[in-house]
């Protein structure tokens, strides 16, 4: 048996002042078949800002990100319970799930380039809603190529296969193909974990950019990187959001006993 | 129990206890290994020699001429491997859509429950005996497909018309059309398995990424699974060929045997194996024997290099 947090347990969440919320998780519940993984999560999004979620491995973070665009109705027996609120609609209902992840996008821990060349790998969620001409497809891929600092070092070999591309190419091709469908919201689960220091200074460099056009929640397992990129953290434990707020606050003055030890270093 | 010491002078050994048979174990794996090559070279040698006396008589007219008669002693091969070839090819055909959709719907869509009994019995259906097939082809579809198809179409076609050449044929269900359904049901639960087992390995992340732009179950499907195997799959289409090409019993019972070129869907016909199944026990002369030994090496040579084919575009899916 582990020790009851519940009964202890009291949420810091620093509700943003006078900022516009693009999604708000309410008493949130997630369940990989009888094993409760999430409990009572709440939790605003803030549009237009980098929300980093941290805690230490198995804390429910990726389970969170994966509730957002209801990745886990893939799989059978997961259900989430309580709402998530999107400009009015409760997410967690919405019936046209293919159209909901196409307005907010996914990044994965491993680059996921699809078996094509680095321009259809852009082109194909585009593809997926609208026809364009050649012309225009054109222009949107470059326009996302370039906005996943990837447009230099790819534009001479569009054709090439995407998975010809070393690990944090791929990577940044997998972000300019989430942001060429141009979706609300980005969700970025461990992005760069499987990438090198040099990569990864790229990517968070990109991150920085991309925040005035999307609305960006990444879990990451590096507190620099939440530290270095992020507007709000928030810090999970045990499958319960306990603490949220602006980031410099959560690293300067943490408020919760477990938020404090988490980030010294004492556990995680 | 304080008495014990924790700390104690280290064991000195000799060697290790299993050293002496280390070189026994190796040398019994080598031999077994090279046993098996050897029996595969001894084969096809042995083909090549049974069958020369009738390959070096009728040179390359063995493939090409379709008279193939015992009593006159002329033998050409034509008939039985266009037979082989059509059937196999039209197995496929006739398999490869609804395997991919037995797999697809396995990975895709069957409740991750329900998928693991059926996969599982969609395999053991891949091991039953091929004679069962073969007799329940005879019994069962001949009959069933000469009195509700064969019949109804010669009674319906205009005369003189394409059709007509096209379902040529004495109505008794025994002929190239229903061989090759009965072999399309034999490949059909290998197909499926082995393409359940190739999209298995497309990494769950792949997918993932897929359906997190907004794709449809059938646009992942077909724009990302089924790319991502592309080598893998066609490999496994030519591991199900060659199982089709090799086939013996159940075609034996189904497909007329006939020598010649089968004229239309709806002819009776030969298979390389099947030929060599009804004959070698009244194979009394020199020539017809020999004759059943070279197309026996044909039908090795054939199915020997779609397999080899087959595996070289497997291995290269894996190593993608």
């Amino acid at each position: 048996m582990t020790k009851p947090v519940s009964t202890e347990f009291l949420p810091h969440i620093l509700e943003p002042v006078g900022e516009s919320v693009a999604l708000r998780a309410k008493g949130l519940d997630f369940f990989y078949g009888k094993t409760q993984a999430l409990f009572g999560v709440d939790l605003p999004i803030v549009r237009n800002q980098v929300t980093a979620l941290i805690g230490p491995s198995g804390c429910g973070k990726s389970t969170l990100l994966r509730t957002f665009n209801r990745m886990y109705d893939l799989y059978p027996g997961q259900r989430a319970t309580g709402t998530i609120d999107h400009e009015g609609e409760n997410l967690l209902a919405v019936k046209d799930i293919a159209k909901l992840r196409s307005r907010i996008g996914m990044v994965f821990q491993k680059p996921t380039p699809f078996p094509m060349s680095i321009y259809d790998n852009v082109a194909f969620g585009v593809r997926l809603y609208e026809s364009k001409s050649r012309k225009d497809m054109d222009e949107v891929v470059e326009k996302a190529l370039r906005r996943a600092a990837l447009w230099d070092e790819v534009k001479d070999k569009l054709q090439a296969s995407g998975l010809s591309l070393s690990g944090g190419q791929q990577q940044r091709l997998c972000v300019a193909r989430g942001i060429a469908v141009e979706p609300e919201i980005l969700l970025l689960d461990e992005p760069a974990s499987a990438l090198d220091p040099i990569s990864t200074a790229k990517l968070e460099q990109t991150i920085g950019e991309l925040k005035s056009d999307f609305t960006i929640v990444i879990v990451t397992h590096n507190l620099g990187q939440a530290a270095r990129i992020s507007d709000n953290t928030g810090f999970m434990y045990l499958g319960r959001m306990v603490e949220f707020t602006p980031t410099s606050d959560m690293f300067m003055k943490p408020q919760a006993q477990q938020t404090q030890d988490y980030i010294s270093g004492r556990f995680g | 129990m304080a008495d014990i010491p924790l700390t104690a002078p280290r064991p000195t050994r000799a060697a290790s206890k299993g050293a002496w048979f280390d070189p026994i174990f190796q040398f019994a794996c080598l031999s077994a290994a090279t046993l098996l090559l050897a029996a595969l070279g001894g084969i096809i040698v042995s083909l090549a020699i049974g069958g020369w006396p009738a390959l070096h008589k009728f040179g390359l007219g063995f493939f090409t001429d379709t008279t193939w008669n015992p009593v006159t002693e002329v033998y050409g091969a034509a008939g039985p491997i266009a037979g082989t070839l059509i059937t196999s090819a039209l197995a496929l055909i006739l398999a490869l859509p609804i395997a991919l959709g037995v797999s697809v719907f396995l990975v895709e869509f069957c409740p991750r429950r329900a998928a693991q009994p059926i996969a599982i019995a969609v395999e053991l259906l891949a091991g039953i005996p091929s004679i069962v097939y073969g007799m329940w082809g005879l019994f069962v579809l001949a009959p069933w497909f000469a009195l509700h198809v064969q019949l109804p179409l010669m009674m319906n076609i205009p005369a003189g018309s394409v059709w007509e050449k096209v379902f040529y044929g004495v109505p008794n269900g025994a002929n190239i059309f229903t061989a090759s359904l009965i072999l399309a049901v034999m490949i059909l639960p290998y197909m499926a398995a082995v393409f359940r087992e190739l999209f298995l390995t497309v990494p769950a992340q792949v997918r993932e990424s897929a359906y997190g732009i907004g794709c449809t179950p059938f646009e992942v499907v077909r724009s990302v699974t089924i790319p991502y195997v592309r080598s893998g799959m066609v490999g496994v289409i030519m591991l199900g060929l060659g199982r089709a090409l090799g086939e013996t019993m159940a075609v034996t019972f189904i497909i007329g045997n006939a020598h010649g070129l089968p004229q239309s869907l709806f002819d009776s016909g030969s298979t390389l194996a099947s030929t060599i199944a009804n004959e070698f026990t009244e194979a009394t002369g020199e020539m017809h024997t020999a004759a059943l030994t070279a197309l026996g090496l044909v039908l090795f040579v054939i199915t020997f290099s779609v397999l080899a084919v087959a595996r070289a575009l497997l291995l290269r899916q894996r190593q993608d």
